[in-house]
């Protein structure tokens, strides 16, 4: 009854109980604390060329380059569970028959911005200075956060952004679609517990996103006019690891 | 060890034996409980790879879910490529369809430079909702699950612990 084995295993199996109590309060306490995210989301240009899917490929497809605005303020979306927030700029149009099929959706730019507490890695997204604040004085030794002095996680303000994917459709054509949206989504990332997507809705004290949409319409393709410049693509911080593993 | 084994009644042997077969199939069907409440082949899934750090690191331990398959762009998904049966964890980049069409998905890891079509089939550019994915994982616990990638890289100790397991399971005494 009382040899080391049993008291091992009562030791082991209080231990894990407490774990697990305390992580599923942890996860529970969440919905406790109130969200107001919002954002203002705008297109600054798209153009659709004529591309291959990668370099050895010999079929040719339309991309679109679509270049935003974004002014978002998320940091409500930071909780003391929170590890890491993914943030992403998505494109979506009709189908080809929009009254049985859902809209397409292709994601153009996305982010993953850390928490505070978060240990530092290669593939978090560093958000890029103001150019006011570069001006008025030069840089100081970064603190080893990813966004700037003074700033937040969760603050994104971004101008005349280019993106991170150039999309195609599933057919390979994707100039004159009309009726596109382009809108912001995240996840939230716990440390422990259930993950978490855009919410439109509020629901108890998480309020629902506010704005974050922009409507447009993909332009008729474009031949050689286009400038190599004007097309190319920002390279993540993933960008410190080879093709897939 | 078998002194004790030994010395237990016949009548005795056999509660304990039966006891230990009782622990096991409460395991498994558990499991499989599990399974069919989530209607995912395997509801729960262990990170082997860093392909989608910082979010998941190798040894954390995700929980899937796989009713109501309107996989939307973002959501991490759990799929099998055709041929290999090596579960993969990625994000959705794209998505095509759904609804009376096929629902089909382009995956990417956040930790490669690259999307996923190499990975795919040698034929295949998109993934296949209702065939190539487990599940969309709704729940993380770090860490928990080291203990199985520590078990399937040294063998020795999945026998060590079924032994140790049996052991105290038949050699326990109430």
């Amino acid at each position: 009854m009382h040899n080391t084995l049993t008291r091992v295993q009562n030791v082991f199996g209080f231990f894990t109980s407490v774990a697990f109590a305390v992580a599923a309060g942890i996860a529970m306490s969440v919905l406790l604390s109130p969200q107001a995210p919002s954002a203002s989301l705008e297109l600054k240009n798209v153009q659709v060329v004529k591309g291959r899917p990668h370099y050895y490929s010999t079929k040719r497809e339309e991309y679109a380059h679509v270049k935003f605005d974004l002014d978002a303020d998320l940091t409500s979306l930071f909780n003391w569970n929170t590890k890491q927030l993914y943030l992403s700029i998505t494109a979506s149009y009709p189908s080809s028959d929009p009254s049985t099929i859902p809209p397409s959706e292709a994601v153009i730019w996305d982010a993953i911005i850390p928490s505070d507490y978060a240990p530092l890695h290669p593939n978090t997204y560093i958000h890029p200075a103001s150019k006011a604040k570069k001006s008025a004085k030069p840089k100081k030794k970064e603190s080893g956060k990813p966004y700037p002095a003074g700033g937040s996680p969760g603050i994104v303000r971004l101008e005349n952004q280019k993106p991170k994917y150039q999309i195609t459709d599933v057919s390979g054509k994707i100039a004159k679609r009309g009726n596109a949206t382009l809108s912001l989504h995240w996840n939230v990332q716990p440390w422990v517990g259930a993950l978490v997507w855009t919410n439109k809705n509020s629901i108890g004290r998480w309020q629902g996103l506010q704005g974050g949409e922009a409507k447009f319409d993909f332009p008729p393709l474009k031949g050689t006019e286009v400038k190599k410049d004007d097309l190319k693509t920002e390279t993540g911080g993933e960008r410190n690891r080879g093709s897939p593993a | 060890m078998f002194g004790s084994l030994a010395a237990l009644q016949p009548r005795q042997l056999a509660a304990q034996i039966l006891n230990f077969a009782l622990v096991l199939s409460t395991a498994f069907m558990l499991w499989k409980g599990l399974s069919v409440f989530t209607n995912s082949s395997s509801p729960i899934v262990v990170v082997l790879s860093g392909s989608m750090e910082p979010a998941f690191q190798r040894g954390d331990l995700l929980f899937l879910w796989n009713r109501g398959i309107e996989t939307q762009v973002g959501e991490v998904v759990v799929y099998n490529v055709r041929g290999k049966d090596i579960p993969i964890v990625h994000r959705v980049i794209r998505r095509f369809g759904g609804g009376s069409a096929p629902l089909s998905l382009l995956t990417k890891g956040d930790n490669n430079a690259a999307d996923d079509t190499e990975l795919y089939a040698h034929d295949q550019s998109y993934l296949d909702r209702s065939k190539d994915v487990v599940g969309s994982v709704v729940g993380f616990v770090p860490f928990v699950g080291y203990v199985t990638i520590l078990l399937s890289e040294y063998p020795w100790l999945k026998t060590a612990m079924l032994i140790f397991m049996a052991a105290s399971v038949v050699l326990q005494r109430e």
